[in-house]
């Protein structure tokens, strides 16, 4: 392997407790990150050092799972064990609650964004995805619950343009879900996975979403189009590539970036590895290598990795020990 | 020949008594098994029957108190709730709740209690209604 990925900085960011997510602001200069100690902390860049610019400790009673930048970067959503959501309103490197949304019977697990910044997803262990729709002033209000998991709901997804919502859960699926006639619909399940689904990421164009799990693979999936299989129905997701035998433990996340379009990956045996297409491939059955490996990037199970949204190569991870650590991944290809 | 077949019949009856009777015993026993499982299922079924009806009927009843209470509203927020609530009135009048054997009576069961949810999001009640509402703990059958 030529390419490498280094480390640039390590953070210890929520000490005592884990870290279980990060996320880029859109413009790439702030970090925000979430842990079991209830707090949200957001970090940005001083010099040649991060350094934590605020923290939002006073929002959850319980660990905060997932945080959630809105396109246009001026909120943030962050989802807890509280069975709450709150969306909190930046200004000037100042965040105040603005609403705290309501409605789960318990565990918060994920919460996303669309592209439009209009609506907003939630899933929790109560097996359930929620469609919010947020107004002009700033009020936001449910537009739809489905129940299509058998499960709780670990992760849910928008498609970098269209609105398109994917959610993946412990039933082993992944749902995909449209509009229909002002109710969300699942119009699609995606089958394959042997176990426990942990995180989903679409690729630059959103013609694919790659999903990762506990049965220690990565799977893409592929929209098919009418005419380019005959036995294929339009709106339905085929497995067109099958990542196995790389990681030694469940996978939690994956990114794929939207500028090089690499694709990372967390994994409960410590490592951050990246994945590269082969470009020789045919499109129908595309091929991915393993570009970079870092086994031991932290001391235990590695939660999350999120590329920089700007900055081609910058990576940030973080893991179970609390750690956040920023990684520069660099390619000959 | 009729003696001897007289005779076979005698021993027989002694010889195959044991098969007789097992065969009988099985005929009433599957008679009283049937007769008993019957009663058994019935019970199980009016008890889930009756839940079920309860829960639903329960959602109707709010719906259609609501849909009382803010269909004379003209705001855009009210709209909205009417909207959800009508969805949520349509879906119970669709059940079939007089077809024990609809195969999609868990999915649309599904579809009525996420309405409801939402519903109640939308109209900023709690829903906190455990005597009544089904919640994600399925079901047991």
């Amino acid at each position: 392997m030529k390419d490498t990925l280094a480390i640039l900085h390590r953070l210890s960011a929520h000490p005592e407790s884990r870290c279980w997510y990060v996320a880029w602001h859109p413009l790439g200069a702030l970090l925000a990150s979430c842990g079991g100690d209830r707090a949200v902390r957001i970090w940005g860049k001083e010099g040649d050092d991060w350094v934590c610019k605020c923290a939002l400790s006073d929002g959850h009673q319980r660990t905060v799972r997932k945080v959630a930048w809105s396109p246009c970067g001026h909120y943030l959503a962050s989802a807890s064990f509280d069975a709450t959501t709150c969306i909190w309103k930046m200004t000037n490197d100042d965040f105040e609650c603005l609403t705290v949304l309501e409605g789960h019977e318990n565990e918060v697990k994920c919460v996303a964004w669309a592209s439009s910044g209009h609506l907003l997803a939630t899933c929790s262990r109560d097996k359930s995805v929620w469609i919010w729709e947020v107004d002009e002033e700033d009020e936001y209000e449910c537009v739809s619950v489905v129940n299509s998991h058998t499960q709780d709901v670990k992760h849910v997804v928008w498609h970098p343009t269209q609105e398109l919502l994917a959610s993946a859960s412990y039933d082993n699926k992944v749902c995909i879900y449209k509009e229909e006639d002002d109710d969300w619909e699942c119009r699609a399940t995606l089958e394959g996975h042997t176990s426990t689904v942990w995180s989903l990421s679409f690729d630059p164009e959103g013609q694919r979403l790659a999903s990762c799990s506990d049965d220690r693979t990565v799977k893409i999936w592929k929209e098919c189009t009418s005419g380019e299989d005959e036995d294929s129905t339009d709106g339905a997701w085929k497995c067109v590539c099958t990542l196995s035998g790389f990681h030694g433990r469940t996978v939690y996340d994956v990114s794929w970036c939207h500028l090089t379009g690499a694709l990372a990956t967390a994994c409960g045996d410590d490592g951050v590895r990246v994945f590269k297409e082969d470009a020789a491939a045919d499109p129908r059955h595309p091929a991915f290598y393993l570009s970079a490996h870092v086994p031991k990037a932290h001391n235990q199970d590695v939660n999350c990795v999120a590329w920089h949204p700007k900055e081609a190569g910058l990576l940030a991870t973080c893991s179970d020990n609390g750690e956040i650590a920023i990684w520069n991944y660099q390619s000959d290809a | 020949m009729a003696f001897l077949s007289h005779t076979d019949d005698l021993f027989d009856s002694i010889l195959m008594a044991d098969d007789r009777f097992h065969t009988q015993g099985y005929r009433d026993g599957f008679e009283e098994g049937s007769r008993e499982g019957t009663m058994e299922g019935r019970h199980h079924g009016a008890l889930h029957g009756a839940r079920l009806s309860a829960e639903v009927s329960f959602y109707h009843g709010f719906a259609l108190a609501w849909k009382f209470l803010i269909q004379n509203h003209e705001e855009v927020k009210a709209r909205k709730q009417l909207k959800a609530v009508e969805s949520l009135v349509g879906l119970i009048q669709r059940f079939p709740h007089e077809d024990p054997q609809y195969e999609n009576l868990q999915e649309d069961t599904a579809k009525i209690r996420a309405k409801f949810r939402q519903v109640c999001s939308l109209l900023n009640v709690v829903a906190d209604f455990r005597e009544y509402v089904g919640g994600s703990s399925q079901m047991s059958f």
